[in-house]
C-alpha cells in the first residue's frame, strides 16, 4: 500500500513511515497540509495519515480541499486533541477514523490497514469467506467447514468485522469502536472475554485456530 | 502640568461635563426670564401710558386745552409714575412734572422713546432712573408728552438677575463639590477593585474585594469579582492538586521502568539476554502510564468545561442494555451472577461517550472487587422525582463509611484494593461525568453479606431528566 504521511512533528514522522514501511507500505512523507496537498495531487495513495495541528494548512483544511476536489482516498486523522468534539469536528471534515496521540504502534498499523481494505471491499458483498469459515450476511448463518455455528447477535457482527479485515491485525479499541459503536477506554479485558466466546463457538472442535491473539496488538482471523 | 489626580479620574470629569451641561442650561433659563420679564415689563408700561394718552386727549378733545390743563395739574399733584409735560406748538413747556421734554423731535405722528430720568433717589443720591414716553401733537399744535418712570420694575429685574446669577453660583459650587464627593466614592470603590486585581495579577490569589452588601452595582461587581477568583482559585488548586498527583503516581512507573531499562541494558552488553522482553515491559508500562494520563486529563477538562461536551438527548436505557451486554460476559468470567433491571424509555441530556465510561467504570469496579461467587447488579430507572437513575451495587467488601467521599478523589486507593490493577481515577473521571451533567454520585452500603461476602457497595449515578 502507497500512504501519504503528512505531520509536522519530524520525528514523529519518521517513526511512523518507518514502522509501515517495516510492515510492507510504502511512505511519502509531508512536513504540512500545504505540502501535503502538493503530494496528494500526485495521486496513487491507498491511505492519508493526517495530523490535525500542522503550519500553513492544518490537516481539517487539507482533507476539506481533498474531499471538494473529489478524491475520496481514506483519511486517518491523528491528533493531540482527544474530545469528543475534537473527534466530530476530524470525521466531518471528511477522515474517516481518528486516532488520539500518543498512540500504540500497533492500533496505528492495524487501523490504516482497515482503511486501505474497507475502500478495495467496496462492493456490497452477501457472503463471507475466511478459510473454511463463512457467512451468509443475508440468511445471517455462519458455518466452518460445512458445520452449523450458533452465534449471538453481537458474536455475529464481532465475526463479520473480523472477517471483513480477515488477515489483518484488529485492536481492542478498534473493536469497541466499531462493533459496539462506544469509543471509550473499557479498563478490564471486556473484549477479550466476547473474543474467548467467539473463540469457542468458531475453533473448539477444529485443529486449526483461526482466530488468533496478536501480542501486544489484538486479534487477526487468519485463513 | 499634570493634574491632581482626582481632576483626571473619569467620575470627576463626569461631573464637570455634567456641571458643564447643567451651568449651558440654566444660563439659558436665566436669560429667557431676564428678557421674558424685560420684555413684559415694557408692555405693561406701554399699556398704562396709552390709557393716560387716550383719557388726556379724550379731554382735550371734548373740553378744549384748558380742560386739559387743568386736568395735568391735577394729575401731577396727585404724584405717581407718571410723567406729564404739555408744550405749546413751539415745544415750550407750558403744564407738567418734567421741564422739557426728553423727546427733542416734534414729530407730527406719536414718537416713542426709552430714555434716563436724572433724580434723587430716597437717600438723596442721584440716580439716573429708567423710563419710557411718548410724544404728539395735538389738533391744536400744542404738543403733549406723557410717560412712565419704569425704574422700580428695571431695579427689580436687575436684582432678580442678580439673584438668579448667585443661585447659579451656589448650584455650580454644590455641584462641583458633589461631584467631589461622589468621584471620591466612586474612585474608593473602583480602587479597592483596582487593588484586588492588582494583587491578583502580582499572583496573590487569596486577595478579595470587601463587599457592603449594599446592592449597588460597584459592590455586585465586587461580588462578582470574589465569585470570579473563588472559581479561579478553585481550579488553579484544582490543577495543582491534579499536577502533584500525577507527577506521584506518573514518578514510580517511571523509575520502575528506568530501572528496568538499565538492567536490560546492562544484561544485553554483557549478552545475556537480548533484552527483547525488557522493552517489551517497558513499553507495557508506558501505555499504562499515557492511559493514566490520559484519564487524568478527560477528568481535568471536564472540570474546566462549563457545559456537556457534544451533548445529545437519548435513551438512557439502550446505554445501560450495551454496557449489560458487554460486560456480562466478563463478569460470568469471574463466576459473578450479572443481572440487569432497565427500565425502558429513560431520556436524558448529555454526552453518550462520557456517560459509557462512567457506567464502565462502575460496572468494571464491581467485577474487580467482588470476589467470585457474587453478584452484580446493574440498574437503570427513573426516580420518582424525574431523575434518571444508573445503579450498580455489588456484594463486595463494601466501602466503610469514613472512606466513601475519599474513594471519590484522584489517584485514592484503599489499602484492600491494591492488589488490583487500576489507578484509582475510576470514580473520580464518573463524578466529574456526573457534575458535567448535573447530575451526582451516590454511594451506600450494599444488599449486606451475604454468605461470608462483605456488606457490598451501591454506587448510584444520578441525571436529571432530558
Amino acid at each position: 500500500m502507497r500512504i501519504l504521511i503528512v505531520e509536522d512533528d519530524q520525528e514523529a514522522s519518521v517513526v511512523m513511515a518507518r514502522g509501515l514501511t517495516e510492515s510492507g507500505h510504502d511512505c511519502v512523507t509531508a512536513p504540512d497540509g500545504a505540502y501535503g496537498l502538493e503530494e496528494a495531487h500526485k495521486g496513487g495513495f491507498d491511505v492519508y495519515v493526517v495530523d490535525r495541528m500542522m503550519p500553513r494548512l492544518d490537516g481539517v483544511g487539507m482533507v476539506e480541499t481533498l474531499r471538494r476536489e473529489g478524491d475520496q482516498t481514506p483519511v486517518l486523522f491523528l491528533s493531540a486533541l482527544g474530545e469528543v468534539e475534537d473527534r466530530v469536528t476530524g470525521l466531518k471534515a471528511g477522515g474517516d477514523d481518528y486516532l488520539v496521540k500518543p498512540y500504540a504502534f500497533p492500533e496505528l498499523i492495524a487501523r490504516v490497514e482497515a482503511l486501505a481494505r474497507r475502500r478495495e471491499t467496496g462492493s456490497v458483498q452477501t457472503v463471507l469467506k475466511v478459510g473454511d469459515l463463512e457467512m451468509n450476511l443475508i440468511s445471517r448463518e455462519v458455518t466452518r467447514a460445512g458445520r452449523d455455528i450458533d452465534l449471538q447477535p453481537r458474536e455475529f457482527q464481532l465475526l463479520e468485522f473480523l472477517m471483513r479485515h480477515a488477515g489483518q491485525s484488529v485492536t481492542r479499541t478498534m473493536l469497541l469502536e466499531k462493533v459496539w459503536e462506544y469509543h471509550f477506554d473499557p479498563q478490564t479485558n471486556v473484549i477479550d472475554v466476547h473474543i474467548s466466546r467467539l473463540r469457542s463457538k468458531i475453533d473448539k472442535g477444529f485443529d486449526r485456530a483461526v482466530l488468533q491473539t496478536v501480542r501486544g496488538a489484538g486479534y487477526r482471523l487468519e485463513a | 502640568m499634570r493634574l491632581p489626580s482626582v481632576f483626571r479620574r473619569t467620575p470627576f470629569r463626569l461631573t464637570l461635563l455634567f456641571l458643564a451641561l447643567f451651568a449651558a442650561a440654566a444660563s439659558a433659563l436665566l436669560l429667557y426670564i431676564y428678557f421674558a420679564s424685560r420684555a413684559e415689563a415694557a408692555t405693561r408700561a406701554e399699556a398704562d401710558i396709552r390709557r393716560e394718552l387716550s383719557a388726556l386727549t379724550a379731554i382735550y378733545r371734548e373740553r378744549g386745552v384748558d380742560a386739559l390743563n387743568a386736568e395735568l395739574i391735577d394729575r401731577t399733584s396727585k404724584g405717581g409714575p407718571y410723567l406729564f409735560l404739555l408744550m405749546d406748538a413751539q415745544g415750550r413747556p407750558q403744564t407738567g412734572n418734567i421741564n422739557e421734554s426728553p423727546i427733542v423731535e416734534h414729530a407730527e405722528s406719536e414718537r416713542w422713546e426709552k430714555f434716563r430720568l436724572s433724580g434723587a433717589d430716597a437717600r438723596g443720591r442721584v440716580a439716573r432712573r429708567a423710563a419710557m414716553g411718548v410724544q404728539l401733537r395735538l389738533q391744536g399744535g400744542e404738543l403733549l408728552f406723557v410717560g412712565e418712570d419704569i425704574g422700580e420694575s428695571e431695579a427689580y429685574l436687575n436684582r432678580l438677575s442678580l439673584f438668579l446669577w448667585g443661585a447659579a453660583g451656589i448650584v455650580f459650587l454644590l455641584g462641583l463639590g458633589g461631584g467631589l464627593f461622589v468621584s471620591r466614592q466612586v474612585e474608593g470603590a473602583l480602587g479597592r477593585l483596582n487593588a484586588v486585581v492588582d494583587s491578583v495579577q502580582a499572583g496573590d490569589l487569596k486577595q478579595r474585594v470587601p463587599v457592603r452588601n449594599t446592592g449597588d452595582e460597584l459592590d455586585e461587581l465586587g461580588g462578582n469579582m470574589n465569585a470570579m477568583l473563588d472559581r479561579i482559585e478553585q481550579s488553579m488548586a484544582s490543577i495543582r492538586h491534579a499536577g502533584d498527583a500525577i507527577a506521584h503516581d506518573l514518578r514510580s512507573p517511571l523509575t520502575r521502568m528506568r530501572a528496568r531499562l538499565e538492567v536490560a541494558l546492562i544484561d544485553a552488553d554483557a549478552g545475556r539476554v537480548d533484552g527483547r522482553e525488557a522493552l517489551a515491559r517497558a513499553l507495557d508500562e508506558a501505555d499504562d502510564l499515557l492511559k493514566t494520563f490520559n484519564t487524568v486529563l478527560s477528568i481535568a477538562r471536564l472540570q474546566a468545561a462549563s457545559d456537556i461536551p457534544d451533548p445529545a438527548v437519548f435513551d438512557a436505557a439502550d446505554l445501560a442494555a450495551d454496557m449489560a451486554e458487554l460486560y456480562e460476559p466478563a463478569a460470568e468470567d469471574k463466576l459473578l451472577d450479572f443481572a440487569a433491571q432497565i427500565e425502558r424509555g429513560l431520556e436524558v441530556r448529555g454526552n453518550r461517550a462520557f456517560l459509557a465510561q462512567a457506567l464502565a467504570n462502575l460496572i468494571d469496579n464491581a467485577i474487580k472487587y467482588t470476589p467470585a461467587g457474587g453478584a452484580v447488579m446493574l440498574r437503570a430507572r427513573r426516580r420518582s422525582s424525574g431523575e434518571v437513575e444508573y445503579s450498580v451495587t455489588d456484594t463486595g467488601p463494601g466501602v466503610p463509611d469514613a472512606d466513601r467521599e475519599r474513594i471519590v478523589e484522584r489517584f485514592v486507593r484503599l489499602d484492600n484494593s491494591r492488589s488490583e490493577a487500576g489507578h484509582g481515577l475510576g470514580l473520580s473521571l464518573v463524578q466529574a461525568v456526573a457534575e458535567i451533567h448535573g447530575g451526582r454520585l451516590d454511594l451506600a452500603e450494599g444488599p449486606g453479606a451475604v454468605d461470608g461476602s462483605g456488606p457490598g457497595l451501591r454506587v448510584g449515578l444520578v441525571l436529571p431528566p432530558a
